[in-house]
Order: C-alpha cells, then sequence, then structure tokens
C-alpha cells in the first residue's frame, strides 16, 4: 500500500517541521489581526459562496429527506405542540395586545428613539454552524457590501439574537445568543437597575444576569425586580439601547456572594430555530463596560453609518 | 488531469459536500469531517513525505470556514497524517479493515487535536468533556465513509497507493 521511499523518513520529519512553522506563522499572524490574512479568507469564502448556494439547492431533497426520515418523531411532537400553542395563542390574542401596547408605552415613558432612526437590513439564514465545535454560530446572506460590519447587533421582532461577528462582502457571521461567552448589558425594565449577564451552556433558552446586582438592604421586597417583567439591553451595552431579550423568570440570592443578586431571564427568541433575522446598522462601543453604570445617566453611544462601503 | 488538479477538485467537492450536505445532516448532532477523512487517506496511501502536505492543504481550507485562527486544523490534519503514515510503513501488511480502523482513530485523534490546539490558541470554550463524544461520533461516521471515499481518493492521488 505504501511504497518505500529512499531518504523519504528524514524528509517527512523535515517536511512536517516546515508544515509546522508555516502553520505557526499563520497562526500568528491571523491572531495579531494581519489583514492579508483575512482578506484572503474572506476572498476565498466569497468566491465560493455562490457554488456553494448551487450545490446547497442541489442537493437540499437528499438533506430534506433526512431530516424527514431521522426527525420524524420530534416532527410529530412538535406539530402537535404547535396546535397547542395555537389554540392558546388564539385565546391569548387580546391579552397580548394589550401587553404589546403596555411595552411600547413603557418605550416611550423612558424617552427611547432609536428604533425609528437606526437604519435595519433583512437577512435571511444561510446556514448553521458548519463545523463540530461552533455551536453558537449562524451564516446570513447579507455581508459588508449591505453595510454590516461586525459587532452590530442582530435581531428578530421578539428581540436580540447576538452580534455579527465575521463578516464577508455577501455573508456575514452572527454570534448568537446563545454563547456562553457573548456577555450582555442589560437593563432591568422594572428596577432600571443595570447588569451584565449571558446565557447558560447548555440552555440556550435562559439568560443569567450575574454581575452588577445588588441583594436589596434588609431583603426589601419592594425593591426586587418584578417577576415577568422586561429586560432590555442597556444604552451602556455595545448594542442599541433597549432591545427586548425576554422576561424575569427567577430572582435569588448569589450563592457564591451574599450581596449580589442574580436574575434568570427566558429568552424571547429560540436562537436555534430562525430563518429570518434584521442587523441594525449602528455601532455601539466596542466592549462591555467592566462596572455597569445606570443607563438613565449615559446618553445613546450609537454611531449609525451614512453610506454602507462597498467592496469591503 | 494531472495528480494536483485531481486533489483539488476533490477537497473542492468535499468542502461543498461539508458545507451543505453536512450542515443539516447529521449524526446525534454531530458531522463528519470530510477533510479529515481525506488527509488521513493521503497520508495512508503516499506516505509520509507527502501525506501531511495534502492534510495541511485540507486543513488550510477547512480553516477558512472555522471560527479558530487559520492554522489550527492544517497543523492538526499535518501532524496526525505524519502519525498515520508512520504508524503504517511499520506494519508488513495491511487491509480495507485495517484502513477502517486507521481512519476511526486518526479521525477522532483529528477532533481531539482540534480542540486542543484550539483551546492553546485562545479558543478554551473547545475544551469541553463533549469533545470526546464528538471525536468517537466523527471517527465512527469517517469509519463508515471509508469505502465510498477509498476509490476517490485513489482516483484523486493519481492511483498510488491502490489499495491491495
Amino acid at each position: 500500500m505504501v511504497l518505500p521511499q529512499g531518504g523519504g523518513r528524514d524528509r517527512g520529519r523535515h517536511r512536517l517541521v516546515l508544515l509546522a512553522l508555516t502553520a505557526i506563522t499563520l497562526l500568528s499572524l491571523d491572531l495579531s489581526g494581519f489583514g492579508p490574512i483575512g482578506t484572503a479568507q474572506r476572498w476565498m469564502r466569497d468566491l465560493l459562496h455562490p457554488v456553494a448556494e448551487v450545490t446547497g439547492a442541489v442537493v437540499s431533497p437528499f438533506a430534506n429527506a433526512w431530516n424527514a426520515i431521522f426527525d420524524y418523531g420530534d416532527l410529530a411532537a412538535e406539530r402537535d405542540q404547535l396546535r397547542e400553542d395555537l389554540d392558546d395563542a388564539l385565546g391569548a390574542q387580546l391579552a397580548a395586545e394589550a401587553e404589546r401596547e403596555a411595552f411600547r408605552r413603557l418605550l416611550e415613558a423612558t424617552e427611547i428613539t432609536y428604533l425609528p432612526t437606526i437604519p435595519t437590513e433583512t437577512a435571511s439564514v444561510v446556514r448553521t454552524a458548519v463545523g463540530n465545535f461552533d455551536d453558537h454560530v449562524i451564516t446570513i446572506d447579507k455581508g459588508s457590501n449591505h453595510g454590516i460590519r461586525p459587532g452590530m447587533a442582530v435581531v428578530t421582532g421578539a428581540g436580540l439574537v447576538g452580534r455579527v461577528d465575521r463578516v464577508d462582502a455577501i455573508t456575514a457571521n452572527v454570534q448568537l445568543l446563545s454563547d456562553p461567552n457573548l456577555v450582555i448589558g442589560v437593563r432591568l425594565a422594572s428596577t432600571d437597575e443595570v447588569g451584565l449577564g449571558r446565557t447558560i451552556p447548555d440552555d440556550p433558552l435562559t439568560f443569567v444576569i450575574d454581575r452588577g446586582l445588588e441583594w436589596p438592604e434588609g431583603d426589601d421586597q419592594t425593591l426586587f425586580p418584578a417577576i415577568g417583567s422586561v429586560v432590555v439591553t442597556a444604552a451602556s451595552s455595545r448594542y442599541p439601547a433597549e432591545i427586548p431579550l425576554g422576561r424575569i423568570t427567577d430572582v435569588y440570592l448569589d450563592p457564591e456572594n451574599d450581596i449580589a443578586m442574580i436574575v434568570e431571564v427566558e429568552l424571547a427568541n429560540d436562537v436555534r430555530d430562525l430563518s429570518y433575522v434584521t442587523v441594525l446598522l449602528a455601532l455601539g462601543v466596542d466592549q462591555v463596560p467592566m462596572v455597569p453604570t445606570p443607563s438613565t445617566s449615559i446618553p445613546l453611544n450609537i454611531e449609525v453609518p451614512q453610506e454602507p462601503e462597498a467592496g469591503q | 488531469m494531472s495528480v494536483p488538479f485531481r486533489l483539488g477538485a476533490v477537497m473542492l467537492a468535499a468542502l461543498l459536500v461539508q458545507l451543505t450536505v453536512f450542515v443539516d445532516v447529521r449524526f446525534f448532532g454531530v458531522a463528519p469531517e470530510l477533510l479529515s477523512l481525506l488527509a488521513v487517506f493521503a497520508a495512508f496511501l503516499i506516505g509520509s513525505e507527502r501525506g501531511p502536505l495534502v492534510a495541511f492543504i485540507a486543513g488550510l481550507i477547512w480553516d477558512v470556514y472555522l471560527p479558530t485562527p487559520l492554522g489550527v486544523t492544517a497543523l492538526t490534519l499535518a501532524i496526525v497524517a505524519y502519525a498515520v503514515a508512520k504508524f503504517n510503513e511499520g506494519l508488513f501488511q495491511d487491509s480495507r479493515t485495517h484502513l477502517v480502523m486507521v481512519v476511526f482513530v486518526a479521525s477522532g485523534t483529528a477532533v481531539l487535536g482540534y480542540a486542543l490546539i484550539g483551546g492553546i490558541m485562545g479558543s478554551a470554550e473547545l475544551l469541553r468533556i463533549d469533545m470526546f463524544r464528538i471525536a468517537l461520533i466523527v471517527g465512527s461516521v469517517n469509519a463508515v465513509l471509508t469505502p465510498l471515499a477509498s476509490p476517490i481518493m485513489v482516483w484523486a492521488l493519481g492511483g498510488e497507493g491502490t489499495m491491495r
């Protein structure tokens, strides 16, 4: 099977050393943000994107058939669940409308003006994770040609989905809210407190605010955030303020710090099942501040790009 | 058609299948690693001198789409390919069963190596207990795909190291 190679053993070892050195050089350059490395990768992805699109269309019947066969049980259960949900939704429609009105009033009361002024770009989800270790990434069909830049917030009608991570000319990767490494600065609408939170590993629907919130002195119940109240992005976060995240489901004392409060939030979006998303074309501050500050004392730190630059 | 052209075509096809079919078609939530499979085959068929180079290029192509820095997969696959080639050189006989076992072990090792090197390079989230499950499934599925990949790689390599 393997042909004898005179002197090949030494040459093989030397070649492996050279390959390792090349890989380490590439790693170092990529980690240091060396421009041509990133540009070359973007070109390759942009070049292959149309081919991948066509291939995807050709093989989609196979993928659909596979999912139909192996996910049939899940689909049947999902259908039954959807029927129940539809019944519930019809009954709760009026109540939901009342809640929406209340939320609109809440936004008006806090003088939020960003929603009508920030331009948006709607995109469809091209694919979910390609590898086995990047569970919290999706690819969308809009990129720098459409004004999208790294760090922009990605939302749906229900609220925040994630942030733009890697941007090519015609596609972009979105780091989803389900990634526990994605820290978000948030504001509790019921108490106006600001904290930092993230999702729990392996539970993409639960968001935990575990930094920045203090347990009320004397266990004063009136100072607790209300269960069911809305949590939104804070003005001091890296995203535009007042994007809904979800509703508070639990409040408890931090077991590791008896003056800190932990708040659990049920996220409004299930990021595991997205078809379309909207990118807010506004750049917030670059990093989440280490010490949260009251959002009411800080102006919105948002820069709205005037003209999307083509070809980036 | 020259060997580099055929190898390039096979790598491109494997990448496209990986980016389209195996985004949806998963086995217990895990996708097979076709470029790892090609790398192991190359090492098995053409030895330690050129096998790691083919593996390196396959890894580099795959790196472009992964969130880890460029070079992590390339380095991993080159090392795994060299180990496979050296291991195989010491054997007096081989068989398809042997090849399947090598693909299983080497593909799983490549997953663990990727997580380890990626973790060292700053992606600490790769180092999780789940990586052993992923390695096991990738190794198993790649092993199942071996009979399909074997004639393709033999063709791509111009008949070098044809199967006994």
